[in-house]
């Protein structure tokens, strides 16, 4: 086919052509489409990842609280105050059951069939050792526990009285009443023993024993030698009148028991009561006499020497055996033990000063029933008597019901919501106190080593040749070289503060960078457009900042944000070494020291291990969706 | 070939070397502590000091130098220790290990026992629970990886995925604080510290758990991601694709030809993995209290024991190295497309 132009067939001369444009100049018209910077579209490849936005809500929502809690929390992290130690966990009323600031006590049968839990104690009607305001829902066992051992808080049994000096025919030992007293015919003297005949605990045998009294002269057996074990009842009168005496004075009560040459012999006595008709001597006889087994071996001569009186002395072992105990399960209300209200003494002077300031009103003829408090500064709360001088019949000092939270500067009652830890500081303020300084710690760290990787790599990585290899020796080394022991050395050399752990923390992070920029410099530098772009006389500045750099910043950017959290790993890791920050409070510290008590009070590991392990989740997934976001090459792909 | 081999091996101990002999003068450079006890252990343990190379004695004060410590015998002679320059000591102490493999004794972690025999008791702890913890974990992790990626975009991959996104966060201690509190303290089903040699078989067996489990549970995470990731690109490919178009079945496809191909990579991270149960875990060993050579570290640098510290870093940047370069080797030996040293 002839595809010349046959001119002559259209005859087309000049003046058939104009031009389009005529005078119009022509130039790059704006887009009509609707254009996108690659911030927005970054920002919309990262909404398309449902974890990424929950990692970067959370992650957000934990930064604003570090940044907020410590500026608005009532106490500041640094006051140490013991008393207000290890208070539990308050969001709710006391009582409600659930994370009320309470604590539940309850009787525990471990494995070996030992039993563990609180003693109820009887004297003071209240679990041993607790402050009785702050119980609730206290349950004592129905049964009794029968224990073995002398307890403060037993009750019944038998006194064991052991020979323990077994083998050896001659042994006798002797159990007595300390106090010597006196028995004569003109009263009515008698004497009751009740003994246990439970024979056969452990290796032991009941031994044979004898009762008798004695003073410096005279000895004046009651029972002899036997084996007898049933309730033995005696009138002494009438045994000293036998004997042909009227009167026998300082004597004491002895319990004489032999011992077996086969095995330890013990006697058990339940109770022992001497008595009498003249009321005098009876007050003095029942202070010796024994109703309680658990009771007499209660009395003990103190750390200063002091007899108690109706102490008993024993030349053998003298212990207590099947003494009933009950245990008793309840909630304690630890914010009651410590703010609870206290009875405090105030000075007339000081009511009438509470009164001048407007806190509180009282008529002073009857403050009792008169009392208002109007302001919450005033400490009183109510008003339980007054005391008059003596002497001149004045009005001197009130006893009022106060809270104890007065003392500490709280003028409610606190609610701490995760608790309080050791030094009695407030767990949710201390745990973002550190967080703070963490966070702190990660970003300048993560932002050095993002600048100086970056220069780095980039040198490294666009340059190549002897100039990378040098440099990557340099990082080979370096980098070898466990970070725990770059990290140990620091502080040995210079102390663990923060400025310490900055540099000794970039001294190791930033090969990381490094590394990660070289690769994408390679990765990218032999591309074409990089070529082109050469071609047309750009320079080594020019193809780094406008081709490679934007191409490899979504991985280092990424891997940066990243490296906060690593920081705060490392930062911890050393803490659980003992090599931790000191001087402020920090993260890993606060966990570091709270794993000690994991055991006795669980919630303060539980609580910064959950935001712990949240912050890490929380920045990973929001990494992952930064590095899609901010990959160019993914632009446009998921429309 | 070979030669590469040699000289990578090479390159790794020069390496390690700078980095120990580094260590060494960093350590050597912080202020000394005066030995407190009786006359004959301060003796005692000068002399050693001086056997050592690290100072130098002399029965007269010296002009040219202050004493760093002296000590007055009974019969009341002064023996005065001077201090040796640093440089001066790493040379001896290089001397000693090159010539005679001598690290030197321990000075407070157990006197006077040396530093070698002592490392080589915790040796053993750390690499028994390191070896029973990778037999457990790479299997594990392959398996739950290769499942993952057949049921790839479906129910099954989403949970491992978040699951392994879960553990892969949680930091180690985090980890084992929270097995510690269920298992040891709420159950009592598990001891909570690492048992006595003393102590029954069966208590023995049941310490391992926990150490295992946490070690365990961040390379499971780690070798199921890689191996999804590894098994997706393959699975994508396009000769799997041939594969599938000449006829074989997808069983056929993934046994012989996916799986394969997916394994180059992950196979010299688990030869990497064998050589870095000479390591131990620092955190894991000092929170359940075994005696391992990470919790010796800890100890040593507590109670300034730097013979036994030396010890131990080289062994930890040894076997570091050494992993990195079984990694790289293996890659050559496994990979065809590798071909290592050629020019």
């Amino acid at each position: 086919m002839d595809n010349k132009f046959d001119n002559s067939k259209y005859n087309f001369t000049e003046s058939s052509f104009k031009f389009v444009h005529g005078e119009n100049r022509i130039s790059d018209e704006k887009f009509t489409t609707k254009t996108s910077s690659f911030a927005k579209d970054s920002f919309r490849r990262f909404c398309k990842n449902k974890s990424s936005i929950v990692g970067a809500i959370v992650l957000g929502v934990l930064i604003i609280m570090s940044l907020i809690v410590p500026i608005f929390s009532a106490k500041s992290v640094s006051n140490v105050s013991a008393d207000e130690a290890f208070l539990a966990p308050k969001l709710f009323a006391a009582g409600t059951g659930f994370w009320d600031g309470t604590k539940k006590y309850e009787k525990k049968i471990n494995k070996d069939g030992s039993v563990s839990g609180v003693l109820y104690d009887f004297v003071n009607e209240t679990p041993a050792g607790f402050y009785k305001p702050a119980v609730l829902n206290l349950v004592i066992d129905s049964e009794p526990t029968l224990i073995d051992t002398s307890s403060e808080y037993g009750q019944g049994g038998y006194v064991m009285f052991e020979n323990v000096n077994f083998g050896d025919n001659e042994s006798i030992v002797e159990l007595n009443s300390d106090s010597p007293f006196s028995v004569s015919v003109v009263a009515n003297y008698v004497l009751n023993v009740e003994f246990g005949a439970e024979n056969g605990i452990r290796n032991e045998m009941l031994g044979e024993y004898r009762i008798y009294l004695k003073n410096d002269e005279k000895t004046l057996i009651l029972k002899d030698w036997n084996s007898d074990y049933s309730a033995f009842s005696v009138d002494l009168s009438k045994t000293l009148e036998n004997s042909g005496l009227s009167e026998i004075s300082g004597v004491k009560l002895f319990f004489g028991l032999k011992n077996d040459n086969d095995c330890i012999t013990y006697l058990l006595i339940k109770n022992c009561f001497i008595t009498c008709d003249n009321e005098d001597e009876n007050d003095l006889l029942s202070k010796i006499s024994f109703g309680d087994a658990s009771e007499m071996i209660r009395r003990k001569i103190d750390a200063s020497g002091k007899v108690p009186e109706g102490y008993w002395k024993s030349t053998g072992r003298k212990g207590v055996y099947a003494s009933e105990v009950y245990y008793c399960s309840f909630v304690y209300d630890t914010y009651e033990k410590v703010y609870g209200e206290r009875e405090v003494t105030y000075t007339i002077s000081e009511m009438r000063k509470f009164k001048a300031d407007g806190l509180c009103d009282f008529d002073e003829k009857d403050i009792e029933s008169t009392y208002k408090k109007l302001d919450d500064k005033c400490p009183i709360e109510e008003v339980f008597s007054v005391k008059y001088n003596p002497i001149t019949g004045k009005l001197m000092d009130v006893r009022a019901a106060v809270p104890n939270y007065y003392k500490f500067g709280y003028t409610k009652m606190p609610k701490f919501i995760l608790g309080t830890d050791a030094s009695g500081i407030d767990l949710f303020t201390r745990m973002f106190t550190g967080l703070r300084t963490s966070l702190l710690l990660g970003v300048c760290t993560a932002a050095f080593c993002f600048l100086f990787g970056l220069i780095w790599g980039s040198v490294s990585g666009y340059f190549g040749g002897v100039v990378d290899l040098a440099m990557e020796r340099f990082c080979d080394i370096l980098g070898g070289v466990p970070w725990i022991v770059i990290m140990t050395l620091a502080i040995l050399h210079f102390g663990n503060n923060f400025l310490t752990f900055f540099l000794a923390l970039c001294l190791t992070g930033w090969m990381g960078t490094a590394a990660r920029t070289r690769t994408q410099f390679y990765r990218f530098k032999g591309g074409e457009y990089v070529l082109a772009s050469r071609t047309l006389g750009a320079g080594d500045a020019r193809l780094i900042f406008k081709h490679i750099l934007p191409n490899s910043l979504g991985t280092i950017i990424t891997s940066s944000i990243l490296m906060i959290v690593s920081t705060i790993y490392s930062e911890s890791t050393l803490a659980y070494l003992n090599l931790g920050l000191q001087g402020v409070q920090s993260f890993g510290v606060l966990l570091a020291n709270n794993q000690q008590y994991i055991q006795s009070y669980p919630y303060l590991i539980v609580y910064p291990s959950v935001i712990m392990a949240l912050l890490m989740i929380s920045f990973n997934l929001f990494g992952n969706g930064l590095r899609d976001a901010l990959n160019p090459s993914l632009r446009g792909t998921e429309d | 070939m070979l030669k590469y081999v040699f000289k990578r091996i090479f390159l790794a101990f020069v390496t390690t070397f700078i980095i120990i002999s580094l260590s060494f003068i960093c350590v050597k450079l912080l202020p000394l502590d005066k030995f407190l006890g009786k006359p004959e252990q301060r003796i005692a343990y000068y002399d050693e000091q001086v056997r050592l190379g690290y100072m130098s004695s002399s029965k007269y004060e010296r002009q040219d130098a202050t004493p760093f410590d002296f000590v007055t015998l009974s019969n009341g002679t002064v023996v005065y220790y001077y201090t040796v320059p640093v440089m001066q000591q790493y040379g001896v102490w290089i001397k000693n290990i090159v010539c005679h493999w001598d690290w030197g004794v321990s000075k407070t972690i157990s006197p006077n026992v040396k530093a070698t025999v002592i490392i080589g008791e915790q040796l053993l702890t750390s690499m028994r629970i390191n070896i029973i913890s990778v037999l457990f974990s790479v299997p594990i992790g392959i398996l739950l990886g290769i499942w993952a990626a057949l049921k790839k975009n479906t129910m099954i991959d989403h949970i491992i995925s978040t699951l392994v996104m879960i553990f892969i966060s949680l930091p180690s201690f985090i980890l084992i604080t929270f097995m510690m509190l269920l298992l040891c303290y709420k159950n009592n089903v598990l001891p909570t510290q690492w048992p006595n040699p003393t102590d029954p078989l069966k208590l023995k067996v049941l310490g391992y758990i926990i150490p295992v489990f946490c070690l365990s549970f961040g390379s499971i995470c780690g070798y199921c991601r890689f191996v999804r990731a590894e098994l997706c690109e393959v699975m994508e490919s396009e000769y799997l694709l041939l594969a599938r178009t000449k006829g074989l079945t997808r069983k056929q496809t993934i046994f012989r030809h996916a799986l394969k191909n997916a394994m180059v990579p992950i196979f010299p991270s688990i030869l990497a993995e064998f050589i870095g149960i000479m390591g131990g875990s620092m955190i894991l060993e000092n929170l359940y209290g075994i005696p391992g050579i990470g919790r010796l570290f800890i100890i040593a640098l507590s109670a300034k024991d730097y013979n036994i510290l030396f010890v131990d870093m080289a062994i930890f940047t040894t076997v570091s190295l050494l992993a990195g370069v079984v990694l790289d080797l293996s890659y050559g030996f496994i990979d065809p497309r590798i071909r290592m040293g050629a020019k």
